[in-house]
């Protein structure tokens, strides 16, 4: 790179016109190592990846969701790292039917796809009716749903129940919309029996169809995924022209950032992010993913962790000072299940504190012998850079303090995972994040809900909580949304088999050149708006 | 003396089909065992592979066992699989949906690469150091040697990659960090899937450089191993030729000690040198997954890795698969070897 | 003998070279298997009085976390506040005790089937050398990962992973020496005397081939000791809190700039590997004889 078209570089991004430039430039830069000091316009970015598909209709990690959020735009986004409000994005406005059933969207027509066609209602009718028949893992997003184009601007959502939580949903990276014609050409098949017909995976892991400000350069689910920018994008165009979204574990994630190797790191754990020096700024921000305990309800299972006395001891018992100190600066102790981004969550006053005294009486109550209670967790996990088998330990030691003898007991997610799911530990500590930033999510903790069977949790065993749960579910009012929710979580703290334990911190690290950076629990971070 | 010409083919050919035969057998062997050990392993794929929402709708779970054949009672898992196998298919990854075939192709070059290089190193250093011991017997250089090479075969790869990644990159940034190039530069035109040869090929000097740069530290630390043993080896199996009487009679007839060496001494003691070399490239095939790890190098031991633990069988049976067969064919190499270098081979 | 066991012959010459059945004990001073003998000495003393050694319960978290070496904790604390030099020293319990059960079992295993193979030669020769071909081209580890990953990391399962693996080679080299001795003139002489098939071989074989299996047996104690510690260091060996080498690097890689979480583990297997094999090595020398008297220039 000649010497003045690196100051011609720096000095449109100081006037914010890297566009001119960059047309000037052509896409000659390859963003080799710059040691002139200027910013470079190639962003690399490292990640411990989860990555297995690019297929939006498809895609449900976090990895993916951060490059197909690049890729593919919802028709609703979250303004930074707001996540309590959905605002126009591809819809340029949006409206709840009084009953909470029907959803209208009037798309925005100067929006186009990377080939240059314009965003239609039937692309979005395509997409989501995709999503829902592949059979993949977003496909829950949009059960009971029904999508409709009323014309060609206008995308109609349909319930069969309220379905208050719709808004929030949208923004998902699974629910952004594909250009349907392209996709079609492709093999991508959106009516039903599509987990049989639909072909399209291959390709979409090789290149895109979407209106987003990247599109796809190369994918690997191991290696990296370059994105190189849109140069039909319709919005503001990024700065960054193309992003390198690399696989490296967190130790050397830090290694690399500190010698500018990469320009973004965002698997550093609490402690890696410490005494990192002046070469880089440190975000911190709270996750939606929370960190729980739960002891099984099922007396077939165990007589002695469905003891409520029993229940009350390890609630009580657990060490939550001990258990704070290794998530870290920027994770919270969790009061409850919902996050504290989302509506309805509680308080942090509300979280608990330990109490050995009671804990210690409350297990001598409970009859408990001193058996070994093996605890399960999933070995191969590390997210936000906690370590399940160091968390573990932690909450074994204080455990063991109260008088309870845990042994662990790791295993693999492929081995945990189904053990789990079927409701078989007697002691299971894992984390759930949230999948859409609604409290709505968390109704799967009631009895008889998705986590509630995991915890040997019936329907039917708490009728006032399912109760609460049920009008919670429908509610459409937003502050009486929020104060049903918050008693659905004290009454769960109260009787549920659920210990909350804290919501991770996600530590992004990053080269001073980077600025704009905001966290984003749906989508980790928005790649088009990094200056 | 050792006349390449008067090699007759006959037995060679019978020896060459009966190790075809003998691989079509460990082929089959090799995906019988991966196969049966994953169905025994009280996991379930689709827990690895689905979301927590997704493995508890019993429609997604289906259609995730009905896409892998998952469904279908296992002898017919099994037979599909060979069958598939004749046509050069080796199934679909249930973790990224893509031909195993092709994940192979992405990340077997990366660990040959590694491979091959570490062997090479180890080859020139560990033979030459074990030449330098034998002759010098006894001497305090062969004691140091000693201690060197039995300090390779005792160091934890694990622990060695790591010190030398705090070292050299952290501490003193002489050698890069991670990965098989810079961020940012992108991998030369496929045609090996080797970095080094293919960069040659397309002329670009620049990522050949950055390939072997990268090269280094990894294939260092993998070679610390095999130059240990190679050198013990050599120096046993050189001894062990010099003790014979023909290297007496040679002393006797007073030919110089250099010729004695390379000519009657290395070559009869390079049978066991050659089949140590050949056992040690398959160790470092499968040993590569510790350092591969450390050092962000995307090859088949971290594919190995990963899907052992998400369970992912035709990934497992791919990848043991080719280990296998590359084993068992530097190994036939390695025999067919022996006939060059000792013709008591090429006799029986 | 067919040309397709060239291999496997020669594995078994190469793991033993020169290994002649005739045992020439020369008492020679050789420093390098004292140094092994004493470090080995050490550290199975140090395995032994652990509690008395070890300065810290190896599982109390009392500490803050990550102190660098001081005087209260001579090699620092770990990410959960225990004193890494505690831990190291119960780690040799782990280590130590579990790379002679893991050698012993393969070896058991090993020798006797390789013994029969060797000895009775047909079928049972062809089933065990064939299968013993399937493990060895079998990527070692990713044989250990599938077993563990099928059971669950736990040591008995780590163990039961290496022996699975590591059997052949005590067959192979089993198999080739009972091959040699089976003609040698004495065992054709008892046979004619009229013994049993099983009374030669324990009687007359045995003793001719314990020897060198002892000597391969001991320079893989180093090996699995490795083997053992590698699968650690994976996440698929010791069951959490107890400490283990392997893992007690894994923790160090990482948090990387703490140096002495991985370093002194590290140090730990290494010199218990090396004294393992300057002791093997060394025993190796005495019994082979055709080195010993190498003449050279």
């Amino acid at each position: 790179m000649s010497l003045t078209r690196r100051r011609a570089i720096q000095l449109a991004l100081s006037a914010g016109a890297l566009l001119a430039t960059e047309a000037a430039c052509g896409k000659t830069n390859k963003g080799t190592t710059d040691s002139g000091g200027t910013k470079n316009t190639t962003l690399i970015v490292e990640n411990s990846f989860d990555l297995t598909t690019a297929d939006p209709g498809r895609v449900y990690e976090v990895t993916g969701g951060m490059v197909a959020h690049a890729m593919y735009e919802p028709l609703l986004t979250f303004a930074g790292g707001d996540v309590s409000k959905p605002v126009p994005l591809l819809a340029k406005s949006f409206e709840a039917s009084a009953d909470g059933k029907v959803l209208t969207l009037k798309l925005d027509e100067t929006a186009k796809f990377s080939d240059g066609s314009a965003v239609t209602a039937d692309d979005v009718v395509f997409s989501f009716n995709r999503v829902k028949n592949v059979k993949g893992n977003p496909s829950f997003l949009l059960d009971g749903v029904t999508v409709t184009a009323s014309d060609p601007q206008t995308v109609v959502l349909t319930s069969a129940k309220a379905n208050p939580a719709l808004p929030y949903l949208l923004p998902t990276p699974a629910l952004g919309i594909v250009n349907s014609k392209v996709a079609k050409a492709q093999g991508a098949v959106d009516a039903e029996g599509a987990d049989k017909s639909d072909k399209a995976e291959a390709w979409f892991n090789a290149n895109s169809a979407g209106s987003g400000p990247y599109t796809l350069q190369s994918f690997s689910t191991t290696t990296e995924v370059v994105l190189v920018a849109n140069d039909k994008y319709w919005g503001t165009k990024p700065v960054y022209t193309k992003i390198v979204v690399r696989n490296v574990t967190n130790s050397v994630q830090k290694l690399d950032v500190v010698k500018d190797t990469s320009q973004l790191a965002l698997d550093l754990s609490p402690d890696q992010a410490k005494d990192l020096g002046a070469a880089v700024t440190v975000d911190r921000a709270s996750t939606t993913t929370t960190f729980f305990l739960f002891t099984n309800m099922n007396p077939a299972i165990s007589p002695v962790t469905s003891n409520p006395k029993f229940q009350e001891a390890v609630r009580y018992g657990l060490d939550y000072a001990g258990i704070m100190s290794l998530a870290g600066e920027g994770a919270v102790q969790a009061p409850g299940m919902v996050p504290d981004k989302l509506l309805g969550a509680l308080a942090a006053g509300d979280s608990l504190k330990r109490d050995l005294d009671r804990a210690k009486a409350a297990l001598a109550a409970s009859g408990y012998s001193g058996q070994e209670i093996p605890m399960e967790y999933p070995s191969d996990i590390t997210k936000n850079g906690i370590d399940f088998g160091v968390l573990a330990q932690k909450v074994q030691a204080g455990l063991t303090e109260v008088g309870i003898k845990v042994k662990l007991s790791p295993a693999p997610v492929a081995t945990a995972l189904p053990n789990y799911r079927d409701g078989k530990e007697k002691l299971g500590l894992w984390l759930w994040g949230a999948d859409y930033p609604d409290p709505s999510d968390y109704l799967a903790f009631l009895p008889g809900g998705l986590v509630g069977l995991r915890a040997g949790w019936k329907a039917g065993t708490s009728p006032d909580l399912t109760a609460i749960g049920d009008q919670a579910a429908i509610e459409t009012d937003a502050t009486k949304r929020a104060s049903l929710y918050q008693d659905m979580q004290r009454k769960l703290n109260e009787v549920g088999p659920f210990m909350p334990l804290f919501q991770s911190a996600q530590i992004s690290v990053m080269a001073k050149s980077v600025s704009n950076f905001v966290y984003n629990a749906v989508w980790t971070v928005d790649f088009g708006a990094l200056k | 003396m050792r006349n390449v010409l008067t090699w007759r083919p006959r037995p060679y050919l019978k020896f060459v089909l009966v190790r075809l035969g003998a691989l079509v057998l460990l082929a089959v062997g090799i995906t019988l065992v991966s196969f049966i050990l994953t169905n025994l392993i009280p996991g379930d794929p689709a827990a690895a592979n689905l979301g927590q929402r997704a493995l508890s709708d019993p429609a997604i779970v289906a259609a995730f066992r009905h896409q892998h054949g998952l469904d279908q009672p296992l002898p017919v898992q099994y037979g599909k699989y060979l069958a598939g196998l004749l046509h050069g298919d080796f199934g679909t990854s249930q973790r990224s949906n893509r031909p195993v075939s092709d994940e192979l192709a992405e990340y077997v070059p990366a660990t040959l690469e590694l491979a091959i290089t570490a062997v090479v190193v180890s080859l020139v250093v560990g033979v030459g150091l074990g030449i330098l011991a034998a002759t010098r017997r006894n001497s305090w250089l062969d004691q140091l040697l000693r201690v060197v090479s039995l300090a390779g075969v005792s160091m934890p790869t694990f622990w060695l990659a790591l010190a030398a990644f705090f070292v050299l990159f952290y501490k003193l940034g002489i050698l890069p960090g991670g990965g098989r190039l810079d961020p940012g530069l992108d991998p030369p035109p496929h045609v090996t899937g080797l970095y080094t040869v293919d960069s040659l090929l397309a002329g670009q000097w620049d990522i050949f450089g950055n390939a072997v740069f990268h090269l280094i530290m990894p294939a260092l630390v993998l070679a610390a191993y095999t130059v240990g043993l190679l050198t013990r080896f050599t120096r046993a199996s050189m001894l062990e030729v010099l003790g014979n009487d023909y290297i007496r009679t040679a002393h006797a007839k007073g030919l110089p000690g250099r010729t004695i060496v390379f000519r009657h001494v290395l070559r009869p003691a390079l049978v066991p040198i050659l089949t140590v070399a050949g056992l040690a490239f398959g160790s470092l095939l499968s040993g590569t997954v510790l350092v591969e790890q450390i050092f962000s190098w995307n090859g088949i031991g971290q594919y190995a890795y990963q899907s052992a633990l998400n369970l992912d069988l035709p990934a497992i049976m791919g990848v043991s698969l080719v280990v296998a067969v590359i084993y068992v064919t530097v190994n036939f190499v390695v025999d067919l070897l022996y006939g060059v270098v000792d013709p008591r081979v090429r006799l029986q | 003998m067919s040309t397709p066991n060239a291999a496997g012959n020669a594995v078994a010459d190469a793991l033993s070279p020169g290994l002649k059945l005739r045992k020439n004990r020369r008492r020679v001073w050789r420093p390098l298997g004292v140094i092994g003998l004493v470090v080995l000495v050490i550290w199975i003393l140090v395995a032994v009085l652990a509690p008395v050694l070890a300065p810290h319960d190896p599982l109390a978290q009392q500490s803050d976390r990550f102190l660098s070496p001081s005087g209260a904790h001579w090699f620092g604390t770990d990410e959960l506040g225990r004193d890494v030099l505690s831990r190291v020293v119960y780690g040799s319990r782990v280590t130590i005790p579990l790379s002679l059960l893991l050698v012993v079992c393969s070896l058991v295993i090993g020798a006797v089937v390789g013994a029969a193979a060797g000895y009775y030669g047909g079928w049972l020769e062809m089933l065990v050398m064939r299968t013993a071909d399937l493990v060895f081209a079998f990527p070692a580890i990713i044989l250990a990962m599938a077993v563990v990953a099928a059971l669950g990391p736990d040591l008995t399962n780590a163990v039961l992973a290496i022996v699975v693996v590591s059997w052949p080679s005590y067959a192979r080299v089993a198999r080739g020496l009972v091959l040699s001795s089976r003609n040698a003139d004495y065992v054709l002489a008892t046979r004619l005397l009229g013994a049993s098939g099983r009374r030669s071989l324990l009687v007359d074989v045995t003793p001719n081939v314990a020897g060198p299996i002892l000597v391969l047996a001991t320079l893989d104690v180093g090996n699995a000791a490795l083997l053992l510690s590698g699968l650690s260091f994976l996440g698929l060996g010791v069951r959490p809190p107890a400490a283990e080498w392997g893992a007690m690097v894994a923790a160090g890689a990482s948090n990387f700039d703490k140096w002495w979480l991985g370093l002194f583990p590290g140090l730990a297997i290494l010199t218990l590997v090396l004294a393992v094999n300057f002791l093997g090595d060394t025993l190796r020398d005495m019994l082979d004889p055709r080195t010993a008297r190498a003449v050279i220039q």
